[in-house]
């Protein structure tokens, strides 16, 4: 454990909920995107976090070498992959569109508007307590430093 | 003795200040060496030596972040706070140790006689 671990596990809450705003603004501007790069509609993208050091071998080894019931040091969280959502696309009868196949219907991304803005309260709020969280251990080890006045 | 990290922006500290720092304290070693074994794991020379060494490479990563960031070549402003961050606190903590020395190194001088 270094002395200034705490900054840098908020730094990465902060770069992760960086990633998943950026995704989040991304799914919102294709919300009505009929064509994606492969001519289909768009489809939904989610962000993968992981913590860091939990699934490599020698991060396992190492906590288990450690005390018993010590796990691996913290490492903070990365993004582990941008996937996409499986659900199906909607169909919205709209016979006027130019996109309409022969029965009438469009074929929408699968995004729900709602569900992404709730999906950006989250990050934004998530962000914040991260800064507040790097904000506190700053002013810890300020508060630590003053005893040597 | 705060040195703003972001001296990157500016003036670089690194470049001018840290180097003859550390070269300071490496030239203070071998005199130090028939004494005390300073240049030994455990020395005191070698510890500061070594302080101050990592010290320069905190305010060096900070200075090229900070100067990252301003010409935005960065994609990831975050990692660059924490650079600065942690260079800022890094050096606080250096300047408290300082004066705490000098403090204990200024009470021996007043000894009275």
């Amino acid at each position: 454990m270094g002395l200034f671990d705490a900054i840098g596990i908020a730094g990465s809450g902060l770069t992760a909920e960086r990633i998943r705003m950026d995704v989040t603004a991304e799914n919102l501007a294709n919300a009505d995107t009929t064509k994606a790069a492969n001519g289909q509609p768009y489809q939904r993208q989610e962000v993968e976090l992981e913590q860091v050091g939990s699934s490599d071998f020698s991060s396992a080894l190492g906590g288990a070498m450690q005390q018993a019931g010590a796990g691996a040091p913290p490492g903070g969280v990365k993004v582990s992959g941008i996937v996409a959502d499986a659900t199906p696309d909607q169909q919205v009868y709209d016979p006027g569109n130019p996109e309409a196949d022969a029965q009438g219907y469009v074929k929408l991304p699968n995004i729900s508007t709602v569900t992404e803005m709730t999906d950006l309260i989250s990050e934004s709020q998530t962000y914040q307590s991260d800064v507040t969280a790097m904000q506190t251990s700053k002013s810890m080890f300020t508060a630590t430093l003053g005893l040597l006045k | 003795m705060i040195i703003p990290p972001l001296g990157g922006l500016g003036t670089p500290l690194s470049a001018s200040q840290a180097p003859s720092l550390a070269q300071g304290a490496q030239g203070a070693q071998p005199s130090e060496a028939g004494g005390v074994a300073a240049g030994e794991a455990g020395g005191f020379g070698g510890e500061l030596t070594e302080a101050i060494s990592s010290l320069e490479k905190t305010q060096d990563s900070a200075s090229s972040a900070s100067q990252a960031l301003a010409t935005g070549n960065v994609s990831d402003p975050e990692s660059a706070v924490v650079t600065v961050e942690d260079a800022q606190l890094a050096m606080e903590m250096a300047g408290q140790i300082r004066t705490k020395a000098t403090e204990a190194v200024q009470s021996i001088f007043n000894t009275q006689v």
